[in-house]
């Protein structure tokens, strides 16, 4: 009697433990027993998502969707009930976005939260997470069309304002022009033998930077070549339209930009190739091939910043966007004067004119001169060690022309001038940033205009 | 016909009988482990005998077809979610049906043939409360342990499979066996079984308890118990995927 | 009914009592009583409803009509309780003794002790030891019953039934499948337990020389009715010719 108690005790102990070691098993995937945290998204198009399906957090397994309502009417969203594990609350920022995906060809459909920035506040719990609607195949077609949409009423509004800012595109495609023309430059200067190969073999860094260079145009140059795609239907849109031939002539000459600056690209990849091959001409250029590329950071950033209306324009948003030149370099002037860090007056300053710094080329380009140079060490030696330490932020600013022409003049002094600290300093790229002000200081300093360029050396933050 | 309806109509009496009485007074305590221990139990080296040669199997077998859709990493998904959701209920429920249904149909009517069901009623011990109500108890609450016992070795047999043929690490294994399960697909189809465990005891109990026809009806009732009970399993299983598919509409695949 | 029975109070009235099982009429208005204290053998071919008499008897089966007392209590009417209290009274010595085939011998035998009466364990197996020295199975207490030899098996069948003490024991063929000793050993017990207890008995069987040796009263079964009933003179000048075959073929 007692042995049959046991062997049955035995038996349903055994048992009930498989049972409970299978809960577990399942439990762990579904963190059933550890803390959780919960969010909204909210989509239009579910592509297949159900209750239950997973959630990861930068690919990490992380939840489930343990809810979805469903929208009353056509115009809002569904809204999606996500729970996940606790600890990874710390990478679920209020700029995460959640998007969903799928695993391989046939696989199910799950909630992808991207990691936030660091920058951005943790996400509070219950919080709505920006949502990416899903881009499958088919909406790719859709969004294709949605962006001939877009342009069509772009074209619309460019007819209805032409009068008024008909210059606009024009100066944009010169700005673009003129980019191409120093990189250009940069190019010949290379090529013209001013003896960059030596010290291309030398300095590792140098090399990186070029390579750097390079591939932030070829990407450039993809975008705009995307652009031109783009550009191309709209050309066409236009000209079934029979629009002002004044449009067709400037697209036209967009198109022409665009594939310029693909062949420079080309060129400039040939060029790096050349010099990186053995065939050593010299170590005599070095302050040559630093402003060379000093000429490119300035070029690129023309490029960038000089046409201030295609920044706005969504046909290139996605080229500045992955422009990703340095973090502090993406401050718009906007955000530079309000933020308390950089607008902290007291902050040291060192105000440097423009015509002691820089001398102007025939294609109106400027560049560092000796004394400008000379000029800058004392400044920089103003700051001591600091400057090894602590961020810096050079203000360009221009007083002549009109505003474009101010912001990308007052660019391209941020940049030149910080290219040139950070490769005369070793400075990390990371901690030296360059602003354009146009030609007005942020508020609280000491001056209300200024021509040339103020090295900022910025004070932590009060916590 | 008349004869099925009349079948059916009395077998679902026998059921019924046997809900009711197993919330009567007296609770035959003794009895209710003596037959866990009978059914459980001593059914315990065939259910983990057939679980693991039949992970083994299915293993060899989905292997061939998952690796020709660079699925191998499927496998201990696909192992675990058949033996759990389907091979391991149902199996051990069949299984079950053989071994303790037959032994059921025979005990009873072999009990009924020698006088030993009177010889219990005559010490005014209700025979149906102490032999049928434990026998079917039993079955309800040993089927469902022993279908973990069959879905966990079916799972390690998976594994030893594979692991001969790729060297997968067993928390890989497991992790991954476990990665598209869901608790509905694990508990109700497990819980499931304790319908099947009800089936096995009623329908054995009922072919044996009312047999009279002496020593022949011993082997008659245990064979109609097993092909009775197998097959309303199966029926039954049916329907029950179906409630369960109901019940929790994400687990429909 | 005889003059000899009305003098004590009967222990066992059937009264009109008849069974049919399906369209086969097993029992035709049978009436006879069992005084206290008494052996009743019955007699009778074999599927004339012998053994349907005991079970009526212990209310495993139901008459169709027809009323049956058990000391005083007709059982007929009576719920499960008062059922349950009737056999109480009474011991049955099945056919194949019907031992259940999953316990030992001791456990046969404490299983209705447990179940029917409130005496501890050492009482228990006191009793048990008593009963099973009476019936000379002492040393058997933990077989199985498959590992019992047929007259082990019919002792130990008694012994199950003699261990509440009934007031009336039930026997079903006691002598059936036993050689002539054994079978007589088996009549011996019977015999004891009516003279030494005062208890009341019934045996169906077929051996009329083992009946004629336990019981004081007679009844023969032809076809369904009773033919004869009475002490064994009696039913030795029965008008029954069946009757008159059964109780003299020895």
């Amino acid at each position: 009697m007692k042995n049959r108690n046991l062997i049955v005790g035995l038996f349903v102990l055994a048992g009930l433990t498989l049972f409970t070691v299978g809960l577990f098993m399942i439990g762990n995937r579904h963190e059933a027993f550890s803390r959780h945290i919960e969010y909204y998204a909210e989509f239009t198009d579910l592509s297949g998502l159900t209750k239950g399906s997973k959630v990861q957090v930068a690919g990490m397994d992380a939840g489930q969707i343990i809810d979805i309502a469903i929208p009353p009417t056509p115009s809002s969203k569904f809204r999606v009930h996500i729970r996940i594990n606790d600890t990874l609350h710390g990478l679920v920022r209020t700029d995460s976005v959640a998007t969903i995906g799928t695993e391989g060809v046939v696989g199910n459909t799950f909630l992808l939260i991207h990691p936030g920035s660091p920058q951005a506040s943790a996400a509070s719990p219950g919080a709505t997470l920006t949502s990416k609607e899903p881009t499958e195949l088919a909406d790719l077609l859709d969004q294709g069309k949605g962006v001939l949409t877009d342009v069509d009423v772009t074209v619309k509004n460019a007819n209805g304002l032409l009068t008024s800012v008909g210059g606009n595109l024009n100066s944009t495609l010169t700005g673009v022009r003129s980019t191409v023309g120093n990189v250009n430059d940069v190019v010949v200067g290379i090529k013209e033998g001013r003896g960059p190969a030596g010290m291309l073999l030398r300095d590792p860094e140098l090399t990186t930077q070029i390579r750097h260079v390079v591939s932030n145009t070829e990407q450039a140059t993809a975008n705009l070549n995307h652009a031109s795609g783009q550009v191309d239907a709209l050309v066409s849109n236009i000209q079934s339209r029979q629009l002002p031939q004044k449009i067709d002539d400037t697209l036209g000459s967009a198109k022409n930009a665009v594939s310029n600056l693909d062949a420079t690209s080309l060129q400039l990849r040939q060029t790096i190739a050349e010099a990186t091959a053995p065939d050593v001409q010299g170590v005599t250029a070095g302050a040559n091939i630093r402003e060379s590329l000093s000429n490119v950071n300035a070029a690129t950033g023309n490029m960038a910043d000089g046409s201030e209306a295609l920044k706005h324009n969504f046909l290139l948003r996605g080229f500045f966007l992955h422009r990703g030149y340095y973090n502090l370099a993406h401050l718009s002037p906007d955000q530079y004067r309000k933020d308390r860090l950089f607008a902290n007056p007291t902050n040291p300053r060192e105000w440097l004119a423009g015509d002691q710094l820089f001398a102007v080329d025939a294609n109106g380009i400027e560049s560092l001169t000796v004394q400008g140079k000379k000029a800058l060490d004392d400044a920089a030696m103003q700051f001591g060690d600091a400057i090894l330490s602590t961020p810096l932020v050079i203000e360009g600013y221009s007083g002549s022309g009109d505003s474009a022409e101010q912001s990308a003049r007052s660019e391209s002094r941020a940049l030149i001038v910080r290219a040139y600290l950070e490769s005369r300093f070793h400075l990390n790229a990371g901690n030296l940033g360059a602003v354009s002000l146009r030609s007005s200081p942020p508020p609280n300093v000491d001056r209300s205009r200024w021509d040339g360029i103020c090295i900022v050396v910025l004070k932590p933050a009060r916590k | 016909m008349i004869e099925l309806i009349e079948f059916i109509g009395s077998v679902s009496r026998f059921g019924f009988r046997v809900i009711v009485d197993s919330l009567r007074r007296p609770f035959e305590g003794a009895q209710i482990m003596r037959q866990v221990a009978e059914v459980g139990y001593r059914s315990l080296p065939l259910v983990i005998a057939s679980g693991f040669a039949l992970g083994t199997v299915m293993t060899l077998h989905t292997r061939n077809t998952l690796v020709t859709f660079g699925a191998s990493s499927m496998i201990p998904t696909v192992q675990a979610l058949a033996f759990f959701l389907e091979i391991g209920p149902l199996v051990a429920g069949l299984l079950l049906a053989g071994r303790v249904g037959s032994g059921i149909g025979a005990v009873l009517a072999n009990m009924r043939a020698t006088e030993q069901i009177d010889g219990i009623e005559s010490l005014s011990i209700d025979s149906f409360k102490f032999l049928v109500v434990p026998r079917v108890a039993a079955c309800v609450v040993a089927l469902p342990l022993l279908t973990l016992f069959m879905d966990f070795s079916g799972l390690l047999g998976g594994f030893l499979s594979e692991f001969f043929s790729s060297h997968i690490a067993f928390h890989l294994y497991i992790s991954r066996a476990f990665s598209n399960m869901s608790w509905s697909n694990f508990i109700a189809p497990t819980l499931k079984t304790a319908v099947f465990g009800f089936i096995i005891g009623v329908v054995s109990s009922f072919f044996g308890y009312t047999t009279n026809e002496g020593a022949q009806g011993v082997g008659k009732a245990a064979t109609r118990s097993v092909v009775f009970s197998s097959l309303l399993i199966i029926l039954a299983d049916v329907i029950l995927i179906k409630l369960i598919f109901f019940a929790f509409p994400e687990n429909a695949l | 009914m005889t003059s000899e029975t009305s003098e004590i109070r009967p222990a066992v009235v059937f009264d009109n009592v008849s069974k049919a099982f399906g369209s086969k009429q097993i029992l035709r208005d049978i009436s006879f009583a069992v005084p206290a204290g008494r052996a009743l053998c019955i007699l009778g071919r074999s599927g004339t409803g012998k053994s349907v008499t005991l079970k009526l008897l212990m209310s495993l089966i139901k008459p169709d009509h027809g009323k049956i007392w058990v000391e005083g209590d007709e059982i007929t009417r009576l719920n499960e309780a008062g059922l349950s209290k009737v056999r109480r009274k009474m011991g049955f010595l099945f056919q194949d003794a019907a031992l259940f085939d999953s316990l030992t011998l001791y456990e046969n035998l404490a299983l209705p002790l447990h179940r029917l009466t409130t005496k501890s364990q050492d009482e228990i197996d006191a009793t048990i030891d008593n009963v099973l020295s009476q019936v000379g199975l002492a040393g058997d207490k933990q077989k199985m019953p498959v590992s019992l030899s047929g007259g082990m098996r019919k002792r130990a069948g008694l012994a199950r039934a003699l261990v509440l003490e009934p007031r009336i024991l039930l026997a079903d063929e006691p002598s059936s499948g036993l050689d002539r000793i054994t079978a007589a050993e088996i009549d011996e017990l019977l015999i004891r337990q009516k003279t030494q207890h005062q208890t009341t008995v019934m045996v169906v069987t077929h051996d009329v020389h083992g009946a004629r040796s336990v019981g004081d009263l007679f009844a023969v079964f032809d076809k369904g009715s009773l033919a004869a009933f009475g002490a064994a003179a009696e039913v030795e000048q029965s008008e029954n010719e069946t009757a008159r075959r059964l109780i003299s073929e020895y």
